[in-house]
């Protein structure tokens, strides 16, 4: 298996089969950033593309190779929030960095590992609620899968959500 | 700070819920055709506003720059489609080719001597420009997105 920045170069130079490749391992990804930044289907499908787009003028300049993971990631959320920006009159920009994207680490192959870990720790209803949260189950069917009142769904979600955002915070810290 | 809506995708994707559509990865996949080996990029210049200016009629005003190369956009959406009126300085010389491209559709045009292209009829979305100048390295605009 070529590493991304064998994949990067020899798509540079015209390997199709390199892009795909790319595309296979990062696109997942950056759909997943596209829609945790809020876009609807069709805008996150936008982002999307231009962030392969971007890519296609930039193979040259990219000064990490090896990075290119987070430099998609990161393009793909800027051009998501200048979406979003671009709804309300404000600031735009067009300007590409390459810094590592710290938000979408989570989104990460390793990050999500920990992130299940995490979830299989916390005790009920926890642990049972982030696992429905995660297939998008509505608070109704939650509530009546849990036991708990429709009510309570939302708050006891938003607690859950602020317990796993302490463990992981305090797992990074610790690395 | 990671905020909820990461940590929801990031066990959405785990949980193999919202999984990347199939058209868009073919997308992806389709733009690597849009490789222009050799090309220099044309930035958008810093005078004009990023993304485009809105000239109160409906169309974006854009320009891009890269050495020895100015491209203005005049791009206007009507009824679903969008048309590009364009001026290219200096004279990129006879036999100077310009693609007007969208991910699903190119179109190519012969320049005039006073500069101006046109191309009609495009679908929204992602657009970029390339000029094809005999004896010279492509020079492509940077990708620009056009929604209504």
């Amino acid at each position: 298996m070529r590493d991304p920045a064998e994949l990067l170069v020899a798509a540079a130079e015209g390997d199709r089969s390199a892009w795909d490749e790319l595309e296979s391992r990062f696109g997942p990804r950056m759909w997943a950033v596209a829609r945790a930044c809020g876009l609807s289907p069709s805008d996150a499908a936008d982002a999307v593309q231009g962030a392969w787009l971007r890519l296609l003028q930039h193979f040259h300049t990219i000064r990490e190779p090896a990075a290119v993971g987070g430099w998609l990631m990161t393009t793909v959320r800027r051009e998501a929030l200048l979406m979003l920006r671009k709804q309300r009159p404000g600031v735009t920009s067009l300007e590409i960095v390459e810094e590592p994207d710290p938000e979408s680490a989570v989104l990460e192959a390793d990050g999500r590992r920990l992130l299940w870990k995490t979830v299989s720790t916390l005790h009920e209803p926890c642990r049972s609620l982030l696992q429905l949260v995660a297939i998008d189950l509505g608070n109704q069917q939650m509530a009546a899968r849990l036991g708990l009142p429709v009510g309570s769904v939302g708050p006891t979600k938003a607690r859950c959500l602020e317990k796993l955002r302490t463990l992981i915070s305090a797992q990074e810290t610790a690395q | 700070m990671i905020n909820d809506e990461y940590f929801l995708a990031a066990l959405r994707l785990a949980s193999g819920n919202d999984p990347v559509p199939g058209h868009v990865s073919a997308a992806a996949r389709d733009a690597f055709g849009l490789r222009v080996p050799g090309a220099v990029t044309a930035a958008p210049a810093e005078c004009a506003a990023p993304g485009g200016v809105r000239d109160g009629q409906g169309s974006h005003l854009v320009r891009f720059v890269t050495a020895g190369l100015t491209f203005d956009l005049e791009v206007t959406i009507g009824d679903g489609l969008i048309d590009v009126a364009g001026h290219v300085f200096p004279y990129p010389g006879e036999g100077a080719v310009i693609d007007v491209r969208t991910p699903h559709l190119t179109l190519s045009r012969r320049i005039a001597n006073t500069g101006d292209f046109a191309a009609t009829g495009l679908p929204p979305g992602w657009l970029s420009v390339v000029c094809h100048r005999p004896g010279h390295q492509p020079v492509q605009t940077r990708w620009v997105r056009i929604r209504p």
